[in-house]
């Protein structure tokens, strides 16, 4: 369904300040359509910056949708984002360097590595290769969003996690929490820095920590050396992210229906699918996801697709469910913020429990200054 | 002008009672006044109003462009500053991380600089050479500069500083965490950050060595002083003025130190508590935390810790050259 007669005025913003221009810009000064990281999109929608979407898009548009774009699109049963793809995390492991070591290592959720097993496993592929022996892309900054989104599945698979209820304290700092962290910074001797950025796909380690986006680059390298695994289990199975970026209409549109219809063709198989293919993510519309080739049961990334489809959406976190949104909450800045900066801290050999425990307080304190966000 | 300028260099005391002896307002106020103004409204619009609006920021609860009004929160924020642990130890941990930085950046950085001068104030064929490497580095970008140091200072095997290490050691000495660990990691940041601003501080000097007449090196030659005598009695003093401009610059510069520490924790895996700069914290609170009112009053509470000690220092080094 092209639709040539809709003008688009397209503004490039660059990546690693976006969300501070975006955040920074006054409702009335935004674009009739924009993307955002999902998780941000609820202090969006709390600044009154983003215009519900059922009004401009069309019902066959958010029918497509898949739950988890729903799940993060959602905020107070309005849906105010819908997005293009989905994202998912795991382990991606070199087959030949696995087998030299002689590692059993997961074919599907059910037999997903214990943290204790998947810890011994690192300890016998770094003496058996090199000393090293798993990435974990510390050069996207664990500091950033790519350490609460990489790593608060770890928390929640270990009965954890950062925030319940608008409160932190006794959820981030929880003993589950501060145990899970503690297992992944004795991981750091085994963990190549990756500042090269080639740590895996160079064949220096045997796993690797990545997302649906390494698919890609990691399959042209390795081929059918390339096995796609779930990441640790904690305890209470094996969890994964889930969410990506997500379109929305700005508040203060004047061309509401042309940005609906827009968001429309945005949404069509065509566009998706162009998409999917160029960055490997897993389509966010029903109907492309059913004619991926990668994420169909066969295929190679079934593991990912099967885990979107158990997604916990925004309910409790039970054994059943593994792929968990990041919390939909317009204080969700300073959980990634204070998460993130403590993650990296005790990465770095910073005591756990205090960190999280200083982390969870400052978050505590900030919902209490702006009245839980109400 | 040019009389007062000779007068200037041939008896600096003459000039100023010179100066003192003029009416208050003469036919040259206006287009003094005149002249000043662009800098004046650079100041006051850039230095003065903000800083205004940052007290005032700094005693609300203010949201990153909220769409709800700001509430008003006394001197709340400062008092969790200095009381609230939660706030007040990474504060005061980013003030030390600031001061370490600058106590020893500012002697060293000035020291290497007055070296490098020295060594490249000859006469000699390629010099120019020399002079464009030495200041190369300053033309680079803080962000290049950072990548290239990562890969020097990365914690493998492969890491430039850990090879040579092992190589010299003959293996003796393992891979070390340049970056991450808490003892090295400012280090770290400190030999990166004086390989990039050493060059500045260098030309600016070298320009100092350049004013000295040769004449006085003559002089000093007939009184049979050595290297060291001229350059402790006719080097030093001929540059006085220029290292005392190096060092207030320096530690200017020293406290605005963000670049590197950002980059390098956002992407190099440094280590944060050791590394983190006031101007780290504030960036965070207001940029990803959306905290405008907490990070207001880190910035007023920094500039009048900075003021202060530019004060201090300014009056300490005026007494010296007085003498």
């Amino acid at each position: 369904m092209a639709n040539t007669k809709t003008k688009v005025k397209l503004t490039l913003l660059a990546s690693d300040t976006y969300t501070t221009t975006v955040s920074s810009t006054p409702a009335s000064k935004l674009p009739d359509v924009l993307e955002m990281d999902g998780p941000t999109l609820s202090n969006y929608v709390y600044n009154e910056k983003l215009a519900p979407l059922a009004q401009y898009v069309s019902s066959a548009t958010l029918a497509n949708a898949t739950a988890g774009s729903l799940a993060e699109g959602t905020v107070a049963k309005k849906v105010y984002g819908l997005a293009m793809f989905d994202s998912a995390l795991g382990i991606y492991g070199n087959k030949k360097l696995l087998d030299a070591a002689g590692i059993k290592y997961p074919t599907g959720l059910s037999d997903a590595w214990t943290a204790d097993q998947f810890t011994a496993d690192l300890g016998t592929l770094a003496a058996a290769h090199g000393g090293k022996a798993l990435d974990i892309h510390e050069e996207y900054g664990l500091g950033g969003e790519w350490g609460s989104f990489a790593f608060s599945p770890i928390l929640w698979s270990a009965g954890g996690g950062l925030i319940t209820d608008n409160k932190s304290t006794g959820v981030m700092d929880s003993a589950a929490s501060v145990k899970a962290l503690n297992t992944l910074a004795s991981w750091k001797p085994f963990i190549d820095s990756n500042a090269d950025g080639k740590a895996f796909t160079g064949g220096r380690v045997a796993l690797g920590w990545g997302g649906h986006w390494n698919y890609p680059d990691y399959s042209k390298a390795l081929g059918a050396d390339l096995v796609v695994m779930p990441l640790p289990n904690f305890g209470q199975g094996s969890k994964t992210g889930q969410g990506s970026w997500t379109w929305g209409i700005g508040a203060e549109t004047k061309n509401g229906k042309a940005a609906g219809s827009f968001l429309d063709s945005l949404l069509n198989d065509k566009n998706v699918t162009a998409m999917t293919t160029a960055n490997g993510a897993p389509p966010a519309t029903k109907s492309a996801l059913a004619m991926n080739t990668n994420y169909s049961p066969t295929g190679p990334l079934a593991l990912f697709a099967e885990q979107l489809n158990k997604t916990c959406g925004n309910g409790p976190i039970t054994t059943a469910c593994v792929a968990v949104p990041r919390p939909v909450t317009p204080g969700y800045p300073v959980i990634t913020s204070k998460f993130s900066s403590a993650l990296s801290a005790i990465f770095g050999g910073a005591d756990a429990a205090k960190s999280l425990g200083a982390a969870a307080k400052t978050i505590d304190q900030n919902y209490s200054d702006n009245s839980n966000y109400k | 002008m040019a009389t007062v300028e000779l007068r200037a260099a041939s008896s600096a005391r003459g000039t100023t009672t010179k100066v003192k002896k003029r009416k208050k307002f003469n036919s040259e106020t206006l287009p003094g006044v005149l002249m000043a103004s662009p800098a004046l409204i650079g100041v006051i619009g850039f230095v003065a109003l903000p800083f205004v609006v940052a007290i005032v920021l700094s005693f609300f609860n203010v949201r990153l462009n909220s769409v709800r009004p700001p509430i008003f929160f006394g001197i709340e924020q400062y008092v969790r500053l200095f009381t609230d642990p939660i706030y007040s130890v990474p504060f005061f941990r980013a003030l030390v991380n600031n001061l370490s930085f600058a106590v020893v950046v500012v002697p060293v950085q000035t020291a290497i600089a007055l070296a490098l001068a020295i060594l490249l104030n000859r006469k000699i064929r390629g010099i120019a050479f020399f002079r464009t490497l030495f200041f190369m580095p300053v033309v680079f970008p803080m962000a290049l500069v950072t990548v290239l140091w990562r890969l020097i200072l990365d914690r493998s095997d492969n890491g430039l500083l850990n090879s040579v290490v092992s190589f010299l050691t003959g293996g003796a000495v393992g891979a070390h965490d340049w970056l991450g660990s808490p003892t090295t990691a400012m280090g770290s940041v400190i030999l990166l950050s004086i390989w990039q601003g050493v060059g500045f501080q260098m030309v600016i000097i070298l320009a100092g060595l350049q004013e000295i007449p040769q004449e006085r090196y003559e002089a000093a030659q007939l009184d049979r002083a050595g290297a060291w005598a001229q350059f402790r009695h006719v080097t030093v003093p001929g540059i006085r003025n220029t290292l005392i401009f190096v060092v207030l610059l320096t530690t200017i510069l020293s406290f605005r130190v963000f670049d590197q520490v950002y980059i390098l924790i956002r992407g190099a895996g440094l280590n944060q508590d050791a590394t983190r700069t006031v101007l780290y914290q504030a960036t965070v609170t207001i940029f990803d935390e959306n905290n405008v009112g907490q990070a207001a009053a880190i910035t007023v509470v920094f500039f009048i810790i900075v003021v202060a000690l530019t004060l201090v220092q300014r009056r300490v080094l005026r007494q010296t050259s007085e003498d």
